[in-house]
């Protein structure tokens, strides 16, 4: 009797185990796809009137360049996040 | 080397009639950047106006504008050319005063047939589209015009109409589009009108010529295909002669250009009566070379002083730096060009650039890869900032294949020795082993170089505000900038007391000493709060700005971020290509199975290439990033004025 509660308790415990890493994975691609469709979203506004800067102007193509990554600090952060929820 | 070069302002006055010798002997040396005189609003050059251009200055303006128009035909850049011969000036001057009319004339008359060609394709491209849809009807065109008592119509329909009788209709059908020929008694041309109207017609001119339609577009086929062949003959001309006198050409213009200089310079001179006054830059070291050599060409009949350089002076920026960092500074110019008063970073960023690019792409294959690329593209790309871009790249390279041993990666296979940095490898494939790559060690490494690189760019900082600022604004601007380093160094010492952190000092097992906090958080909380006062007093708006310090020291997490990245799409790329199509292949050989290895090296090389190419992307750009927002916004202004001095680097002629 008594081993049988401890073999159930000890499946339990398992599956919690798991379905803890489960929720870890899921909330670190939470973390990645809102950062990088923010990232995504801020570029295309970037990149959009950086290139319409560059045909106006060739000279300020490496500063335009510039400001299109910008915006990839947020995904960074992201990123940071999910490894830190991972590891 | 962390300073612009000297600069002094040198002031020019002699008579007019020593202008040509003043200007010949300052575009000689090649040292005096002159300093434009503008009309209106200077001071103390009331009643002087803006000289007049030495004499010949228009004729040789025109050859200038020729041998250019001419080089334009032949897509001639100068700067793309590599030097074979050095031309001797004097025996190219009388070439080209019996050469150059020649081959302008010669290309001009050539070019001038090629567009009267060109012009002539087009027209009968045009005919041939406006007769081509009566080429399905067997009438010769005469027959089509001269009628006194019948209308001919004919255009395209959007389906086949019933046209009342009496008339004649021939109707034919395309996949795009119906053409419709009616020919009509001129009284019933309404009634005709009125169904074609129905069915959205749209007229075209009645065709021109005589003959069958068929033949007249074979007679305009027949014009094209001659203008062709002979567009074909002139292009071969042109291109002999490009051939021939390309480096004729480009010599042409650097020594018209110099002309054209030398002839147009008194326009940026001052001149009053029978007097001229210029002034300009010169690098301090070659002040008194300069002043012997103008007192020997004009025979010591020209005044030369310095004067002194006022605090707001335009002064001209040359970089001063040591030949291995020369390359970097195109990237200081891609942001901006150091002003003349602050320290100019070049020399760290040459530093800081390579070992970033390293720490983010560190592995020996893709550095190897990277440096044959660089060593290769050395003979194609030229012009100065195309070899500076790749001698960058080179340094680059090279620290990647540095922090690829370090890191024990050779594209993404773990290399036999053991890593001597934080582990980046990553858990990849069915059967893949082993601990997985140590983010915190990777983080907390990163955040340091942040830690550091950001107390780096304080630090100069202060150095800045004490070399440019006066008076109580210059304390407050250092004060301030010490605050922000207390700001940095007190939270990570309240850190540090409070959590333990791998890779950081664990303060926090000291025993408390007063409310339960041990020294180390009692340090940090009074840096804390003399650095926010420090701030504070300088701009009580920069407190908005406070998260920065946590915001910009995690951004150079990126490097791990980015770097990981790559290792993952390498590690990826081998499994695929190696794991899933090469290797199970190779126990049982079979045809199929040759395909799926031919298929599996694709894949590698393919993938290989792709990732060296987001690798360059990634490594530069980024540490790129890390430069210019994170550590040049902490001291750097820029908006230098470049030091251009008047005169010109021969490269096609001497003298």
């Amino acid at each position: 009797m008594a081993a049988e509660v401890v073999a159930a308790v000890i499946t339990d415990l398992e599956v919690m185990k798991a379905s803890q890493i489960g929720m870890k994975a899921i909330a670190a691609s939470f973390a990645i796809v809102g950062t990088a469709f923010a990232a995504a979203w801020a570029e295309m506004a970037i990149g959009s009137a950086a290139v319409g800067a560059t045909a106006e102007n060739k000279d300020i193509f490496g500063l335009v360049l510039l400001l299109t990554v910008i915006p990839e600090t947020i995904v960074i952060f992201g990123l940071v996040v999910a490894l830190l929820l991972i590891f | 080397m962390l300073t612009p070069r000297q600069m002094c302002r040198l002031l020019i006055v002699a008579s007019k009639d020593q202008l040509a010798p003043v200007v010949k002997e300052l575009y000689r040396s090649h040292m005096f950047h002159i300093e434009d005189f503008v009309v209106e609003g200077r001071e103390g050059y009331d009643g002087f106006s803006i000289g007049t251009p030495l004499t010949g200055a228009t004729e040789v303006s025109t050859d200038l504008v020729k041998v250019r128009s001419i080089e334009n035909v032949f897509q001639i850049q100068p700067a793309d050319m590599e030097t074979t011969v050095k031309r001797r000036h004097a025996d190219l001057k009388s070439v080209i005063e019996r050469e150059l009319p020649a081959i302008g004339r010669e290309v001009e008359d050539l070019t001038g047939r090629r567009l009267k060609l060109g012009a002539t394709v087009k027209e009968c491209e045009q005919k041939i589209t406006d007769i081509a849809p009566f080429a399905a009807i067997p009438v010769e065109t005469e027959l089509y015009r001269g009628y006194e008592r019948f209308t001919v119509i004919a255009g395209y329909v959007s389906k086949d109409v019933a046209v009342p009788e009496p008339a004649e209709v021939h109707f034919t059908k395309s996949k795009s589009s119906n053409f419709i020929v009616v020919v009509t008694p001129n009284d019933h041309r309404s009634d005709v009108d009125r169904v074609l109207q129905e069915a959205n017609f749209q007229a075209v001119p009645l065709p021109a010529g005589t003959g069958m339609p068929q033949v007249i577009i074979d007679g305009y086929r027949d014009q094209i295909t001659s203008a062709h062949r002979e567009i074909g003959e002139i292009n071969q001309k042109l291109t002999e002669i490009k051939g021939r006198h390309s480096e004729f050409l480009v010599a042409c213009e650097e020594i018209l250009k110099a002309e054209v200089d030398l002839a147009e310079a008194p326009l940026r001179f001052a001149t009053i009566g029978q007097t001229f006054v210029a002034e300009g830059w010169v690098p301090s070291d070659k002040v008194e070379p300069v002043k012997e050599a103008l007192a020997k060409a004009t025979g010591g009949n020209v005044f030369v002083d310095e004067i002194a350089v006022g605090e707001h002076d335009p002064v001209p920026v040359e970089y001063n730096n040591p030949p291995f960092a020369r390359p970097t500074q195109l990237l200081m110019d891609t942001y901006s060009r150091p002003k003349y008063t602050e320290l100019d970073p070049t020399i760290l960023v040459s530093i800081v650039f390579p070992i970033f690019f390293g720490l983010i792409l560190g592995d020996v294959g893709y550095g190897v890869l990277l440096l044959v690329m660089c060593l290769g593209l050395r003979k194609f790309l030229k012009g100065e900032e195309g070899q500076q871009l790749l001698a960058v790249l080179r340094n680059a390279s090279i620290s990647s294949i540095f922090f690829g041993v370090l890191y024990s990666e050779f594209l993404g296979f773990p290399c036999p020795w053991p890593y001597l940095l934080p582990s980046r490898h990553l858990n990849i494939g069915a059967h893949a082993t082993g601990h997985g790559p140590n983010i915190p060690g990777l983080m907390m490494m990163a955040i340091w170089i942040g830690i550091v690189h950001i107390t780096l760019g304080r630090t100069i900082s202060i150095a800045n505000h004490a070399r440019q600022d006066h008076g109580s604004h210059r304390i407050k601007s250092v004060l301030a900038n010490v605050g922000w380093i207390l700001m940095i160094w007190g939270s990570l010492f309240l850190i540090w007391s409070m959590v333990p952190m791998p890779y950081m000092p664990d303060l926090s097992g000291l025993p408390p000493v007063v409310l339960g906090l041990n020294v180390p958080s009692l340090i940090g909380i009074a840096a804390l709060v003399v650095g926010i006062i420090c701030i504070a007093r300088e701009s009580a708006l920069e407190i908005v700005e406070l998260p920065t310090i946590f915001s910009h020291a995690l951004s150079y997490s990126r490097i791990v971020a980015v770097g990981l990245s790559s290792v993952a799409i390498a590690m990826v790329v081998n499994y695929i290509a190696i794991g899933m199509l090469i290797e199970p292949q190779l126990e049982n050989i079979t045809l199929v199975g040759v395909i799926f290895i031919i298929m599996g090296v694709m894949v590698f090389l393919l993938g290989h290439v792709m990732n060296t190419a987001l690798g360059i992307l990634g490594g530069g750009l980024h540490s790129l990033r890390l430069h210019y927002v994170e550590f040049f916004t902490k001291f750097y202004k820029g908006g230098g004025k470049k030091y251009s001095p008047f005169g010109l680097t021969r490269r096609f002629t001497e003298d």
